[in-house]
Order: structure tokens, then sequence, then C-alpha cells
């Protein structure tokens, strides 16, 4: 079995749109929050959105759009993206980039993408809505890649020509977690070298404001108080979107190409809640499991693990889940990692939430920081017995646990450590 | 289906030409068509608005060829504007098949009319659509589409052989036709035309043009329904007004096109030209070829299903866009 190596990145989130920001807003925790003007109505009681800045995606023409000029990406190419293939487009050529991958690195039988996002329910909305005004045989084309669930590895791997192995994860919450796993499998056991691992949501009224009809959504006004995993006083989420690429390789490839990885993905593990459709089973039953078969798969006690970055999405249910699976798994003596909830600064990221926090974790384990969980003013006693960081620490972990959750009662978690 | 949804299910009807007496066209209608053509030149919209306000058939070119312009890349833009009727859409543009759909959608919106997928299948050049559209907006019956001739076909069919056969592709219309020839340099007789400096004779030309009028005539250019040409009756009898412009040498590729002045069994008049890009090389106001039919008549071909039947002549569309269109594919 080949080990798998974090050797790339790329990152377009409400928290920056390069690892040198992103990285900043992770040691100083700062926010990605705003009032979003769509919202600013009477009958939307919820006012807060982790924003994406320096894009401005709105019109469902993508001709219209704006995004930073390092970008340029053809007609022929725009056409067919969502928001959220835009963010994933720009992510891969800035992970790329990182890799420092060759056009033939890329492109070749040996390397595949995964890829996860919820699809467009905008561009679904939009083009639903011209085919019953101006005909059936009048809308674009390209309305149907553009918008379902698969837009993110269509446009990928037509664009940058993948050749190995492709497909898309649809688990919610935990999508992009999977695609993550799966990819890690892809080289562990030698179908492939290299894989891409990409999430990305749109991030607007049509992706994030259905999430109110079940309650889970944040109603506070304040953006330094909307996400609070942990606190006592939390509300429901807040919603963002972006684009994550995280790059995947083999020991072989790494030792070719002479990388410095970033972490190593040491294991994984995933069980199911088998409860309810949409809330976490009380007790984290399947996320209790989750995280032991990880630290298991890649031979990790839990008092090796010197951080977990939860998935703590600050819903008033999922926390407490969440919490009292990780009593159940850091109860030995001695197991007292590091906790905290990045989705505190970028809020949930939903299918893309997976690949970015992987990403976030990269970041801590080659920077050789532990980001705490912002925000938390007086935190929930459930806590007690955990150590819930409240402020970044320069301390380099060696093993990391991640977790992600998804409707369902989806729990997939993975074990990254530090390389040498 | 479509007519449930349609505003206006009286034009909706691929069959239906676009009612010349319009109803009014509001100022909402002007400003929807502003939006529908927004990256369009003004000229465009301008053409667009006047073609909607008044029916007038006459600025309908300049709709279309604004609507190529603004989905073809910039750096195609500029060949779009010199360019004759033969410039072919796919091949010579890189416009692929799913903007050929955005455009003809577009075109649909701007002229309110609708056009279906066989029809797209047959548009291929510039003059075929141009031609398509203003049949359309006239209420006539489209012209039967050209058809394009692998060298596969051409050397099946002709009497000409290598290496006397100076056509590498065709496209035959009902009223037109156009070839390519490139020269390889290979050609036997450039090694003595001229010494150390080879050179397309003048006269191979002529005869390539004098080729594709046989092509024309064998593949029913001669316009008499269910009589074939026998392609051993074919002859040269003469030609008028030949004038060279350019000097072709090897790497060139010859853009050969006629149209024929005059048909009556057994004499054959065509005009002809060869360009090389745009630039043009020779020029002769006519050739005059002698032919005859064949005895009997070789199996009719059924009325009702004319080129598109024959594998041959589905050539528009690459296959990506076959699949597209074929609903069963997806």
């Amino acid at each position: 079995m080949s080990k798998v190596y974090i050797t790339g990145l790329g990152l377009i989130t409400s928290i920056g749109n390069d690892l040198a920001s992103i990285t900043r807003s992770l040691r100083e925790l700062r926010h990605g929050f705003e009032v979003y003007p769509p919202f600013d109505q009477p009958d939307v009681p919820v006012k807060i959105v982790g924003t994406i800045k320096e894009f401005s995606v709105d019109s469902s023409d993508p001709e219209d759009w704006v995004f930073p000029k390092k970008y340029s990406i053809k007609r022929e190419i725009l056409r067919g993206l969502a928001p959220n293939s835009l963010f994933a487009y720009c992510s891969m050529l800035q992970a790329i980039e990182d890799a420092r991958l060759s056009p033939d690195d890329v492109a070749n039988p040996q390397t595949g993408l995964y890829a996860a996002s919820g699809g467009s329910p905008f561009l679904t909305h939009h083009y639903h809505e011209r085919m019953l005004k101006v005909g059936v045989m009048r809308t674009s084309p390209l309305g149907i890649v553009a918008s379902i669930a698969g837009t993110l590895n269509f446009n990928l791997v037509a664009h940058f020509k993948i050749l190995g192995a492709s497909c898309g994860f649809s688990s919610a919450c935990a999508s992009s977690m999977h695609a993550l796993a799966f990819a890690c499998e892809e080289i562990r056991t030698g179908r492939q070298q290299r894989m891409f691992v990409v999430g990305a949501e749109d991030c607007n009224t049509d992706s994030i404001l259905p999430f109110a009809g079940m309650r889970a959504l944040s109603l506070q006004t304040d953006p330094s108080l909307a996400s609070r995993p942990f606190d006592v006083a939390r509300d429901g989420f807040v919603g963002t979107g972006g684009g994550a690429v995280v790059v995947l390789e083999s020991e072989a490839e790494v030792a070719r190409r002479g990388v410095r990885p970033y972490a190593e993905v040491a294991g994984w593990g995933q069980a199911s809640d088998g409860y309810n459709v949409a809330i976490s089973h009380p007790d984290g039953v399947g996320l209790h499991l989750a995280m032991k078969l990880a630290l298991k798969s890649s031979g990790c006690a839990p008092e090796e693990v010197d951080y977990v970055n939860a998935h703590a999405t600050s819903t008033p249910i999922g926390d407490a889940s969440e919490i009292k699976a990780l009593k159940a798994v850091f109860k030995t003596p001695g197991a007292r990692p590091a906790i905290s909830g990045t989705k505190a600064l970028t809020g949930h990221g939903l299918s893309l939430s997976g690949a970015m926090e992987t990403a976030f974790c990269a970041v801590a384990l080659r920077e050789g920081f532990i980001p705490g969980s912002a925000h938390i003013s007086r935190l929930d006693p459930l806590c007690d017995g955990l150590n819930i960081l409240r402020t970044t620490v320069a301390e380099a972990p060696k093993v990391v646990l991640n977790n992600s959750s998804g409707f369902g009662g989806a729990n997939v978690c993975t074990v990254l450590k530090q390389v040498n | 289906m479509a007519e449930d949804v349609h505003k206006n299910p009286e034009v909706n009807g691929s069959k239906q030409p676009f009612p010349t007496s319009a109803k009014s066209f509001t100022a909402e209608d002007e400003a929807a068509l502003t939006e529908a053509l927004k990256r369009c030149s003004p000229a465009t919209i301008e053409a667009a608005v006047k073609f909607r306000k008044t029916g007038d058939p006459t600025p309908v070119p300049t709709v279309v060829i604004g609507i190529i312009e603004r989905f073809a890349e910039p750096d195609q833009r500029a060949r779009l504007r010199v360019a004759d009727d033969d410039l072919r859409l796919i091949e010579d543009l890189g416009i692929d098949s799913l903007t050929m759909m955005e455009i003809v959608i577009l075109v649909e919106d701007a002229l309110q009319m609708s056009i279906n997928n066989d029809e797209l299948r047959n548009l291929r050049t510039l003059g075929d659509i141009k031609i398509f559209i203003d049949c359309k907006v006239r209420g006539l019956p489209p012209p039967k589409p050209s058809r394009f001739l692998p060298i596969e076909h051409i050397g099946a069919v002709m009497p000409i052989q290598p290496p006397f056969l100076f056509l590498n592709e065709a496209t035959i219309g009902s009223s037109s036709a156009s070839a390519k020839y490139k020269i390889t340099g290979d050609e036997f007789f450039l090694k003595g035309h001229f010494k150390d400096n080879p050179v397309m004779p003048a006269s191979i030309m002529l005869e390539a043009i004098g080729q594709l009028a046989v092509l024309f005539l064998i593949e029913g250019g001669h316009g008499e329904e269910g009589k074939q040409a026998d392609p051993q009756t074919i002859y040269f009898t003469g030609c008028e007004g030949v004038r060279a412009h350019r000097i072709c040498k090897p790497g060139d590729t010859l853009t050969i096109s006629i149209k024929p002045k005059r048909l009556k069994m057994p004499l054959a008049t065509i005009e002809g030209q060869i360009r090389v890009g745009q630039e043009k090389a020779v020029y002769v106001e006519e050739i005059t070829l002698t032919y005859g039919f064949r005895e009997a008549v070789a199996q009719p071909v059924p009325a009702a299903v004319p080129e598109v039947a024959a594998p041959k002549a589905v050539h528009s569309l690459p296959a990506a866009a076959a699949r597209i269109i074929s609903p069963a594919a997806v």
C-alpha cells in the first residue's frame, strides 16, 4: 500500500482567496462574514453570510461575472460554469501551481479527479424559468452541465484534460470528505498516482436560504456572533460557498518530483447514524465510530492526536452530538487534543467543507500552529473535559483528526500526519 | 409541448414563416431584444430592431452575421468580416456544435423564429445560413442543403484520377460548388514548371475549375430530376475570359468555386474562380463542358428522404452535436 501525501492546495473562501491570506485569517482568527445585501428584507430573518470577496457572480450570465484578473477564462469555458465551478476552476489553477505540476502531470491516465458540490440551485432555477418562459428549445445548451451536481467534475475533467478516475460524491456536508477518502484509496491501492479532490459551492440566496426552512441557519445580525461553535448560545450555522482543491500524491510521485508535502493522509474511517434524515444522532454514534475507525486505520492511538478540526457547524443539536462523540473517543487519560471549529471563521461550506478544512489542517501542519475556535464567549458546559481551544497557539501538531458529517447521518473522518 | 409554453404559438412551428404583417413591436419587446443582443455590435441591434419593426428581410443577414460574430473567439472575428459565403463555421471559424446551438437560439430569439434540429444539421457555411434564414423570413421553402464530399467520394465517382485529380474535398450546393486543393509540391509537373521554381501552371488551375464542374454535373448539378450525367460523356469544349492574378506555389491551398451560367444538355457553361485565402488567383468568365445522360435511370432516390438519408450527407455537425441532439443518448 502506497502512502498518500497532500502536495498542493487551492482555495477560494470567505476568509481569503489565496493561501497567504487564509493562513493569516486562521492564525489571527479573522472571520469572513458580512451582512448579505440580498437578505436585507423584512421577511428574511437570516442576515449573515460568509461572502466570497473579489468575485461578483450574481448574474445568471457568466459573461457578466467579475473575478480576479489573474484567472483568465475563455467564454467557451465560462458558458458551462456555475458560480461553484468558477470557484473550483480558480482553486484548481492555484492548486496546480502550488503543487508545481506540469501539464503532463495533470493530464495522464494515472491522475484522476473526485469532486463534490450540491450543484447550482441558482442556475437550475434560472434555466427552468427560462424554459417555461421562452420555450423548451431556447434554453442554453449548456444549462444542464452548468447547473447539476456534477458540474465540477464535468467542467474540470474536460478543461484540465484529466484522463484518470473521475466522479462526483453526494453525501451533503460530508461529500468532499468522502471524495478525499476514496481518492486516498485510489492512490493506496496503486490504481492512481495522483488525485485532485475538489469541493465547491455557490454562495448565494438559492444555495443558502433553503436551510432556513429547517431552522438550521443562525439568525444573528452581528457578523462576529453568528457562527460560534461550542458556545452555549450558538443558534445555527452561517452559510458560505467557495472552492477548495487538495492535491493527493503517492509516495513514488512525491519522490520522483522532489516536492515537500504539506502532510500525510494517514487513514480514514466512516460510519452512519442510521437515525434521521436530517438530524444527527443525539449521542453522535456514527461520528464516534467513524473517528475510531479513522484512528485505527492510521495506526494512531487517541492520545497521539494533537488537534481535532471538528465538524462543528454551530447548530445546537449538531455540535452537541459531536461533543458527545469526542468525549467518547478521547476518554482515556492523556488523550486531550486541542479542538476547534474553523466554521466559526468561514461559515459552513456544505459539500465544500471537508476539502476546505482538510486544506486548513494541512496548512496548520506545515506552518506549525493550531487555529483556535473563535467567537466563544460562554463555552457550552457540555464541553467539560474537552480542550476546546479558544485562541490560536503556535504549537506544531503532529497528528490531526478532521471530522465531517452530512445529512442522513453520514460521518467521515480523516487522520493527517506531520511530514518531517 | 413547446406550443403550450410559447407566447406566440402561431410563429412557433418550424415550417411557419415569419408573419410579415407582424403584430406591433412594443417598447418592451425592443428592450428585451436589445438585452438579448447586448453583446452584439450596435449595427446588429439596429438591424434586428428594424426587421422586427417592419418585417423587411433586408437587414436579416446583418443580424445573423452579427450574432455569429458575437460568439466567435475575438481573434476569429476579423475573418468573419471579410469572409465570403464559403466560410465554414466549424472547420474555418472553430465554432463548435454547442456554440452553433447558442447562435441558433439567439437568432431564433432575435428574429422570433424556430429552427429545428434537422434544419440545423444542414447549416455548414456562412452562405448556407444566410440563404436558409432568408428563405425562412420570406416564408419560402429552404434550398436543398449543400453536401460535403470527402476525397474518398470524389475519387469513386470522377472519371479523372490521380495524379491528375486536383480536388481534395468539395461542397456541392444546388446552384454552386466549392472545393479545396492543397499544392503539396510533389505534383509531377512541378519538377519542370519551372526549373528550380515550382509554380502551379495556370492551365492546371483551369483544369481544377473544370474538374469541379465535372463533379457538379455528376452529382446532379445539371438540375434535371431523375437523370444522371454519364462521367464517360463529359469533355471540355471551350473557355472565355481567363485572368490569372496570383502565382500559386507549394503550400498554398486553392479554394475553387463555380456557379452555373447555362445548363442545357449537351452543354454546361459555368463561371469559376480560385482564391488562396482572401486573395484572388484565377478567374474564368466561362468554361463550357459537353455532357450526356446515362441511358437507364439508375436507382431513383425516394423524394421524401433527400440527402439526409445518405450517410455522406450528414456532415454539418460533429458527433458531439448528434449526441446532444439525440434524446436517446442522454
